[in-house]
């Protein structure tokens, strides 16, 4: 008997055949215990998340094409399955999951989702019965150098989105986000993001406005902030934090003059803006005020484009984590 | 063996600055040059304990006195506001002045080797010379805050946001915060200073005097309009920091 494992991801799949293969928490554990039913298959963990569906199986030899057919028929998948599926065995699977966990392997490197979801889909299996001596040690195993790559190396440091740039660039100016105000201009999809993201990290009110005031009215719905008319949101700006401009206006939306009626009345407290439309919001001169803080999404990219390459670095170490963990740990099946 | 000591702040208060630098991305009591600061503090009173007890009085009458009690006083108040407002890395730009005074105080001559001790302690006068100067840790303190917010600030402005100095900063708003903290600490223990000064046995509006009052009087004007009208952070830092300037340089020349 031996490891395998059998999955398709993001850079092996298009969206269409992803979604095909994505399976429920229910799915997951049920296809799990119908695989066991079958023979050759001693333990099962099925692993679904939107970018991938993984298989870690305990087979007899030549198993793993018996798992990629009954899996395809269980599917109704009848196309070209070049490219699409991955298979790796024995110590080879096992570092595989060690990278998942990792965040190493997901679309945004470093993430750290995937590691509740890999836990999640192991809790599920083990708890049908579906994994043993083998897999249980794995995963075990496996979160253990899930925890030591994101604590021991910058895997997941710095944001690698716009959004988590600007979180980040408001943090270090305010420090924590508890408590802090922002105002989103232009209700689009890319406001809704920096605003859930910022919300995620303490943000307590948003205030939205848009031209059209019922496009306003439905993100602050969704967001749980409050709408303001697009005639009168300069007044305000005297209790916000953080502005988030993101309209598809021609022309500069903000202007010197709505920052300057306010600074008084805002005691000259610190103001971050962060302009992710193209063309921009917000008159560059409104960066020159003294307490403005701004940015543009050049900056936001930079930002996010840096911290890719720096977890790209990072990659090598976490690899040599991988291989001497596993080496320690010496799990069976791996032969 | 009060050189001793002297010698032993010094070596504290550098290798506070340097390790400080090296591991100022770890926050709070992690950051080393805190527990180094705490070393250099301990050597500073016991140095000052022993020259307070030769003179029979506070130890503040010649230039290497003036200058470790500052030195001491500005080590104090980090200890106190770099751990209450995690602001460690203040640290990392404390010791480089701290080690600065106390390389003033190490200079030969500045310290008088045989001091001669008081026949008579005024008591206002011992609290106007221990408040002011204990005042001016704070206030030095404050006007590093000032320069740590005009670096942070500029860097932010610019658009460098990673790497190098920025590394363990705190944020603005913090900085800001402890700039007004720390200097209205010591304004308060500077009207002290000053108030004991006015109350001194010799009765005479000295040049000394006078330029402390207007110290006060600036510092609480500066303090006013941050706390009542409000202030860019740019501003209370410059201000902060060329106030402390000054009123140092015409000290020194009294």
């Amino acid at each position: 008997m031996k490891l395998v494992c059998l999955g398709l991801n993001h850079e092996t799949a298009p969206v269409e055949v992803r979604e095909r293969f994505a399976l429920s928490e229910k799915k997951m554990t049920e296809e799990g215990t119908q695989l066991m039913a079958g023979s050759g298959v001693a333990e099962t963990v099925v692993l679904s998340t939107c970018n991938r569906t993984e298989y870690y199986a305990v087979v007899e030899d030549g198993g793993v094409q018996h798992l990629e057919d009954w899996v395809c028929q269980k599917h109704d998948f009848t196309g070209s399955r070049e490219g699409i599926f991955y298979h790796h065995e024995a110590k080879n699977a096992a570092a595989h999951l060690c990278r998942v966990a990792s965040g190493m392997n997901s679309m945004v490197l470093g993430e750290t989702e995937i590691f509740g979801q890999v836990k999640k889909a192991y809790r599920a299996a083990h708890e049908s019965g579906t994994t043993s001596g083998i897999l249980n040690k794995l995963f075990q195993r496996a979160f253990g150098v899930g925890k030591r790559v994101r604590t021991h190396t910058g895997i997941q440091e710095g944001a690698t989105s716009v959004a988590g740039a600007a979180v980040e660039l408001a943090e270090q100016v305010f420090g924590k986000l508890k408590g802090s105000s922002v105002m989103v201009v232009g209700a689009g999809e890319m406001s809704r993001q920096t605003a859930q993201a910022l919300q995620s990290r303490g943000a307590s009110s948003v205030i939205v406005t848009n031209r059209s005031f019922e496009a306003a009215e439905e993100l602050a719905r969704e967001i749980g902030g409050a709408a303001v008319g697009f005639d009168d949101w300069q007044n305000s700006l005297e209790k916000i934090d953080v502005l988030i401009s993101s309209t598809g206006a021609p022309h500069y939306v903000v202007k010197p003059r709505d920052i300057e009626a306010v600074r008084r009345k805002r005691k000259f407290r610190p103001l971050i803006m962060v302009d992710i439309a193209v063309p921009r919001d917000i008159d560059p001169e409104v960066g020159e005020i003294e307490e403005v803080y701004l940015y543009d999404i050049d900056t936001l990219q930079q930002m996010a484009n840096k911290a890719r390459e720096r977890r790209i670095a990072q990659l090598k170490v976490c690899e040599g984590i991988i291989e001497e963990e596993l080496e320690k740990a010496r799990l069976p099946g791996m032969e | 063996m009060e050189t001793g000591y002297l010698i032993g702040a010094t070596v504290l208060a550098t290798a506070g600055a340097v390790f400080g630098w090296y591991s100022r991305a770890e926050e709070g009591l992690g950051n080393r040059a805190f527990w180094w600061m705490v070393g250099a503090f301990i050597c500073q009173l016991l140095f000052l304990g022993e020259r307070g007890e030769l003179r029979g009085q506070c130890p503040l009458n010649d230039l290497g006195e003036i200058c470790l009690f500052l030195a001491w006083s500005l080590t104090f108040f980090y200890l106190v506001t770099g751990s209450t407002y995690r602001l460690s890395l203040l640290g990392v730009f404390t010791a480089p002045v701290v080690v600065i005074l106390q390389l003033v105080t190490l200079t030969p001559g500045a310290l008088e080797v045989n001091p001669q001790r008081a026949e008579v302690v005024d008591a206002w006068r011992e609290s106007h010379a221990a408040f002011s100067v204990l005042s001016y840790g704070a206030l030095a303190l404050a006007a590093v805050a000032g320069v740590m917010f005009l670096i942070l600030n500029n860097r932010l402005k610019k658009r460098q946001l990673k790497g190098g100095i920025m590394t363990g900063m705190p944020s603005v708003s913090r900085l800001v915060q402890a700039m007004a903290r720390i200097a209205s600490v010591g304004w308060v223990v500077l009207t002290i200073g000053v108030v004991s000064g006015l109350l001194m046995e010799e009765g005479e509006i000295n040049a000394h005097l006078v330029v402390a009052v207007i110290t006060w009087v600036l510092y609480a004007v500066l303090l006013g309009i941050y706390f009542v009208r409000g202030l860019p952070g740019r501003q209370l830092a410059w201000g902060l920091v060329s106030l402390f300037a000054v009123s140092l340089l015409v000290f020194g020349k009294l």
